[in-house]
């Protein structure tokens, strides 16, 4: 019968998928910044991610679920906040993963403001292409990897990327100089 | 290996993204030399100060189980034809209450910066209430000439009432809830097995602009003369519009 089918193809989704829940969380807490929106958009991207179920293959449960809110958290970003999603400097079409020279006034931005800032409200100032590629490598150490798979960009970007979050992370944190 | 061979190649150092090879290279690099060596001490500074100062979030018990009533409907829905449903949302009412309980509101009352968020917080919380126990309806009726009397001395406000059977959404009563400390009329309509609570306030200068989606309740407000509404409800939020679209256009007339 179809919900005999149905009630086994949840419960595989809750053991395979919900465990990455909190990572899920965390991900849309990040790019949402704020608990309210982080919990609307996590559910609304694990009822995606339960539609899609049928397409996700044995593997990388983890990255697949990330992919997934980040997808929902940009959705809902342009939908609700478009303003957060500033266009990032086309820079990184340089996937050769050469340390580029800064473009956006990230690194200015962060710089004006106080040096004793925390550094989660620094983080939670970055544009959301270095944000989100920071996060899932410092605190879900996701690999090189796993991050272009979740974010749909090339190695090269995300090492870049990675790099320029962290130079304007220190240039306002420890106000140290760094290429 | 020469600094600006190393350089390019710090960030993937401390990330650990380097063959053996290229590691070793470079970890003999870093320990002659007097720019590189420090640079990448500062990387893996910075890294274990964010681990050790930043919040590690965690998905918190309720949306936990908001989730999991979510799929339980959303696989009902695809399975069985409504076997599944009615139990559903009761155990889901049950769930959030428990955690609100549990949580004591904390994290809820992150939501109430704003005014307009502390009516939606209220207006849901209130709604929620009212499915879980005995208190759907004061005054069960699908007569608006009996439902609109009974508001009149126990509130300050009278609201509009109409049967929107015809269009889908029959009325099953009203009772009196209280938000923001006052007593507040409640208008109860159905969608299928789906509730709908209408709360009418006095008009403020409030604009949600479109269908509010909170713990996955969806909720409209709108103004109408002196009057603002404010309707929230599990049904679908297009199903909301519509009902908004039927409801002001039947009071109206």
């Amino acid at each position: 019968m179809a919900w005999i089918a149905e009630r086994r193809r949840r419960s595989r989704f809750e053991s395979v998928v919900l465990p990455h829940l909190d990572a899920g969380y965390a991900l849309a807490r990040w790019l949402t910044r704020n608990d309210a929106d982080a919990a609307d958009v996590v559910q609304e991207a694990c009822l995606r991610a339960f539609r899609y179920f049928d397409s996700y293959r044995e593997g990388d449960a983890k990255s697949w679920l990330l992919k997934i809110v980040r997808r929902s958290c940009y959705d809902w970003l342009e939908r609700n906040r478009p303003s957060d999603l500033v266009p990032l400097e086309t820079a990184d079409a340089a996937s050769s993963g050469t340390p580029l020279p800064s473009t956006v006034d990230t690194e200015q931005l962060l710089q004006s403001r106080s040096e004793l800032r925390r550094l989660d409200r620094l983080i939670e100032e970055l544009p959301p292409p270095l944000r989100e590629a920071l996060v899932l490598r410092e605190l879900q150490e996701l690999d090189y990897r796993q991050i272009a798979e979740v974010t749909g960009v090339p190695i090269g970007t995300v090492m870049s990327r990675l790099h320029r979050a962290r130079s304007a992370l220190r240039r306002a944190w420890d106000g140290k100089e760094c290429r | 290996m020469q600094c600006e061979d190393a350089r390019p190649r710090l960030d993937a150092y401390v990330d650990d993204e380097l063959t053996e090879a290229e590691r070793a290279g470079l970890r003999d690099h870093l320990a002659g030399c007097a720019d590189c060596g420090p640079e990448a001490a500062a990387l893996q500074r910075l890294r274990d100060e964010i681990r050790r100062t930043v919040p590690a979030y965690r998905a918190p018990e309720i949306v936990r189980s908001q989730i999991r009533f979510t799929l339980r409907r959303e696989a009902a829905a695809m399975g069985a034809p409504g076997a599944f449903r009615a139990p559903g949302w009761l155990a889901y009412a049950a769930s959030i209450l428990l955690a609100v309980a549990v949580g004591s509101g904390g994290t809820f009352l992150a939501l109430g910066e704003r005014q307009d968020d502390r009516v939606a917080t209220e207006v849901i919380d209130s709604h929620l209430r009212s499915l879980l126990g005995t208190h759907l309806t004061d005054v069960a009726s699908s007569d608006q000439h009996t439902v609109k009397p009974w508001f009149a001395g126990r509130s300050d406000v009278s609201p509009p009432v109409v049967d929107l059977s015809a269009d889908g959404f029959p009325l099953v009563g009203g009772r009196l809830d209280v938000i923001g400390g006052k007593p507040v009329p409640a208008l109860v309509y159905k969608r299928r097995q789906h509730v709908i609570s209408v709360y009418v306030l006095p008009a403020g200068k409030v604009d949600l602009g479109e269908t509010l989606t909170r713990r996955g309740y969806n909720l409209r407000h709108w103004d109408d003369g002196d009057l603002g509404f404010w309707a929230v409800t599990d049904a679908g939020p297009s199903e909301l519009a519509d009902f908004e679209h039927l409801f002001r256009a039947a009071t109206r007339g």
